[in-house]
């Protein structure tokens, strides 16, 4: 289609703070949705509350903003509905990690092919710099009264162990990387999550970009293959410790997919087992109506519901 | 006698529901008119349940009645509870091995009642044992006790059908369904069908249920008992048997749903349970393609995930009660925000908090009608009965998408949970009206100022954009106050649209004399019990109309305020304490409703309270009362 980044791009004035994460992770994402060649009409960008959430108006595609902590069940009713459709959820740590983890489990559970960017700046900005589930126990970020009387959650291990088949963490100011790993993430067939660390030049006076860059490292798939190759679960489950071990790494930080699973059934593959149509005739594809009238006739309506109908034999 | 009232009762996860069940089909293949309501506890066994039953030979049934014709007995906990609920010259069906059993030694029954119970024999100088307690229903209430051993009917069937011990024990409770059916002379062939119905096709099941049927008919030919129920004179060939949950799924179905999300709750589950298993059902898929039944994490989910599907162009629906309403809210409003058309079917069931969570209960409305914060525009309706809640399931599909609101459908346990034999629907009344649906194109405002109601376009066809914030005509978030007042004044004002728009039909029916004085005012499952108080009424030289509120928001002023002018007496009926309906009435008309019959306890108003209610009220005794009666 040849669609430049600038192209996914609405005109909009964008009002985060300069120096903001959500900088590079906006143009990372057009970056990688330009050389995905999506068509934008067929994309959907679900996004939650928060900064991060402002981007689906920076983002010429169709954007669902949506509630606190919700765009996981938004994102599962829409991709389900018509999965022809490619949907992307971007949403903050507090939002994803906090409000809504209960939801962050479901999806990694369910295996739906949606992609999940998680813009980790272990801060509520918007409110003013308050602890985030990310910002790790003891830690005093400027805003704080005092130092985070808080353990923090580890994303990339609660990702594995809710079951995402594809789980990667990268970093906001690493524009080429992010964009290769939220391609990636994209193509993966089955609920991917990129854990992007971002620093928050307002809030976040510890977590800051030389700290990142102290801090992280990238793997090197030469020594380090996440990819799962063959169905039989004995690899799986290798890689997956292996990820998990990795997840817990708090010295350094390594950049990178942990893990990729594709033989994992899609929760669309395992409908597609229970529906004889599915996904080529989904909810949102398949008729509802013959002109305006209901598509149940007397006699289709006899069959639906025969458990229910009831002859009366009198005379018999 | 041309109607009767039965109850049967056992144990929980003893059968007593498939014993409805069956006795309901069987009753519906001679041609009887059945409404059964089940009484359940929060429990998976052992704690009481019962069903109570009206059966009509030439009238259609429509509310529930004591005192009853007919107990039958599956444990002492039931002949305990309900024994004075007979009538005078009644029967008891119970196994003749609990005679021994004392009141004392029901451990699953609870304390306040075993009080009152023990209180009540005592004032009776009856002894605490089941034996006692027949012997004096037999001579002092003429009551005609069919008593047998339960145990020897299992022993006997088990021996002759060759079922093996340890599971002959599964076919209890027929004995209650067959004694009831023996007791009405029912047709040996209408009890095998329902059975065949009910099992789909298990022969074995269906010969080892007819054998203790023949048994159960040959010891209630002994004892010469019999329920001199007259011969169904109803005219229908075929009809539907089909609880509340039921008939809205059907209509659901009808209506074009397509995704539907739940989280389990009672009394609201078993409507999803319905539809998932019908979706994956073959024929269906084929002939309506895939229906998607999802069950999510929480009610949260399950709104958030209706919206999505609806932003997608789907008809979708989710269904709950009071407490996951309550956590649906945040999602009802951003519905109304960004003019999703989704319907949320709403059974209530008693609170506050998980209240008395599997007992009925109107006390919602008011959070329906105002849950949510910020003002924006929604629909309530409600069904008075199984028919209506089919109807206007489908209905409210049109209602959402023509006004892109979602809709909330108001029922209740009541309703959900009784089964009755239903009229066969007239599919020619269901429509399919999806309102202003667009492609999209270059420049597409989704928001667009130019009419209340704005073009959709569904997800995948165009770009544009929603948000919970205040946005401008393309979706986009602006805090500009001019845009504000004109988007805020048309999203509310789109109220008036549907108050303008929806057919009379639609906002309430009236029955009864139109030019009595006399006006009673309800809605949902307050239907039957009204109408046929009234008609009692009328025998009496009082004539009486019934309101039966449909659209209970937008409030349909106009008409009611029509009604309400020519009444001398307006009675507001309604499970609840507070009559809410007339606080309704009395909010949007300034006219005071200050004559109500309520019930509270859960249990739902029945005929015989309601008729003397109202003549204590339209006599000037009192002006409000409060019904308590049901175990």
């Amino acid at each position: 289609m040849g669609l430049k980044p600038q192209d996914y791009r609405t005109q909009l004035w964008i009002d985060w703070c300069p120096g903001c994460g959500n900088f590079g992770i906006l143009s990372s994402l057009t970056l990688a949705l330009s050389e995905l060649s999506i068509d934008p009409k067929k994309l959907v960008l679900v996004s939650g509350i928060g900064c991060s959430g402002k981007i689906f108006q920076y983002v010429n595609v169709p954007g669902v903003h949506n509630l606190h902590g919700r765009s996981i069940p938004f994102a599962t009713g829409i991709k389900l509905s018509n999965p022809e459709l490619t949907v992307i959820v971007h949403g903050g740590d507090g939002d994803l990690l906090g409000i809504g983890a209960g939801h962050f489990v479901a999806l990694g559970r369910r295996n739906v092919d949606v992609t999940v960017i998680l813009h980790d700046n272990r801060v509520y900005g918007l409110t003013k710099g308050q602890a985030s589930p990310t910002l790790p126990y003891g830690v005093k970020t400027k805003a704080l009264t005092h130092p985070n009387i808080h353990y923090a959650v580890n994303p990339i291990a609660l990702a594995l162990a809710s079951g995402y088949t594809f789980v990667a963490r990268s970093y906001a100011l690493e524009a080429k990387h992010l964009k290769e790993v939220i391609k990636r993430a994209v193509q993966h067939k089955g609920s991917a999550f990129v854990d992007v660390l971002q620093p928050c030049p307002t809030f976040n006076d510890v977590h800051t970009p030389e700290y990142y860059k102290r801090i992280t490292y990238y793997l090197d798939e030469r020594d380090w293959d996440p990819l799962v190759r063959n169905p039989d679960e004995r690899e799986a489950e290798e890689k997956l410790l292996k990820a998990f071990k990795l997840a817990l790494e708090e010295e350094r930080l390594a950049l990178g997919v942990f893990y990729q699973n594709p033989h994992v059934p899609t929760f669309e593959e395992r409908l597609a087992e229970r529906f004889k149509t599915y996904p080529r005739a989904s909810p949102a594809t398949s008729p509802i109506g013959r002109e305006s009238r209901t598509l149940l006739t007397p006699e289709t309506f006899q069959k639906v519901f025969r458990d229910y109908i009831v002859e009366t034999l009198q005379g018999y | 006698m041309d109607e009767a009232s039965c109850l049967l009762g056992g144990f929980q996860g003893s059968g007593v529901e498939t014993s409805m069940m069956v006795l309901v089909k069987a009753l519906a293949h001679a041609g009887y008119s059945v409404l059964a309501q089940r009484e359940y506890y929060s429990n998976i066994t052992g704690r009481h349940s019962y069903i109570l039953m009206r059966i009509c030979s030439s009238r259609e049934a429509r509310s529930l009645s004591y005192p009853v014709h007919l107990i039958a007995a599956l444990d002492s906990e039931t002949v305990f509870t309900h024994a004075f609920e007979l009538t005078e010259g009644g029967l008891l069906v119970l196994d003749r091995d609990l005679f021994p059993r004392k009141l004392r030694e029901v451990a699953s029954m609870e304390e306040q009642l075993r009080e009152r119970l023990e209180r009540r024999l005592a004032s009776l100088g009856v002894g605490d044992d089941i034996e006692s307690l027949v012997e004096h229903l037999a001579s002092h209430a003429g009551v005609k006790v069919v008593a047998f051993s339960y145990r020897s009917i299992l022993s006997s069937v088990g021996e002759k059908r060759r079922i093996p011990p340890t599971q002959v024990n599964r076919y209890l409770s027929s004995i209650i369904f067959s004694a009831v059916a023996s007791l009405i002379s029912l047709k040996p062939l209408y009890v095998e069908q329902a059975l065949r119905s009910h099992f789909k096709g298990r022969e074995e099941l269906v010969a080892n249920n007819m054998a203790v049927f023949e048994e159960v008919s040959a010891r209630v030919r002994e004892a010469k008992a019999s329920l001199e129920l007259e011969q169904p004179k109803l005219k229908w060939e075929r009809l539907l048997v089909a609880s509340g949950n039921d008939a809205v799924a059907m209509g659901k179905v009808a209506g074009g749903l397509r995704f539907q999300s739940y989280y389990p709750i009672t009394p609201a589950a078993d409507e999803s349970l319905f539809l998932e298993r019908l979706s994956y059902d073959e024929s269906t898929e084929s002939l309506l393609g895939p229906l998607l039944v999802l069950q999510v994490e929480d009610e949260i989910a399950a709104v958030a995930s209706a919206i999505g599907a609806a932003l997608a162009g789907v008809r979708s629906s989710t269904t709950t009660s009071g407490p996951g309403f309550d956590l649906m809210v945040e999602g009802l409003s951003y519905a109304g925000m960004n003019e999703v058309p989704i319907v949320v079917t709403y059974y209530q069931r008693g609170g506050p908090s998980t209240g008395q969570p599997t007992r009925g209960s109107q006390s919602d409305l008011f959070n329906a009608i105002f849950a949510g914060h910020g003002e924006f525009s929604r629909v309530v309706i409600s069904s008075g009965d199984h028919l209506e809640a089919f109807y206007d399931a489908a209905e409210a599909f049109n209602i959402a998408e023509k006004y892109q609101v979602p809709v909330i459908h108001l029922l209740d346990k009541f309703l959900a949970n009784s089964v009755t034999t239903m009229p066969f629907p007239d599919l020619d009344k269901i429509k399919v009206e999806r309102g202003n649906v667009v492609a999209g194109g270059e420049g597409y405002k989704r928001f667009s100022l130019e009419a209340l109601v704005p073009p959709r376009a569904f997800l995948g066809d165009a770009i544009f954009w929603h948000t919970g914030d205040e946005h401008d005509e393309y979706g986009r978030i602006t805090e500009d106050p001019e845009n504000r007042e004109k988007m805020y004044r048309r999203r509310i004002e789109k109220m008036q649209l549907i108050r303008d728009e929806l057919p009379r039909e639609r906002k309430l029916t009236v029955q009864g004399g139109s030019d009595s004085n006399l006006l009673l005012i309800g809605w949902g499952s307050v239907k039957g019990v009204a109408l046929d108080a009234l008609e009692a009424l009328e025998k009496e030289g009082v004539r009486g109309a019934y309101v039966n509120l449909k659209l209970l928001w937008p409030f349909p002023g106009e008409e009611v305020k029509k009604l309400l002018s020519s009444a001398e007496d307006v009675i507001a009926i309604e499970h609840s304490y507070g009559a809410l309906v007339g606080k309704l009435i009395s909010m949007e008309l300034g006219v005071k409703v200050e004559k109500s019959v309520v019930k509270y306890t859960g249990r739902p108003i029945t005929f015989d309270e309601l008729q003397p209610a109202l003549k204590k009220i339209l006599s000037g005794v009192e002006k409000r009362v409060v019904l308590k009666h049901g175990a």
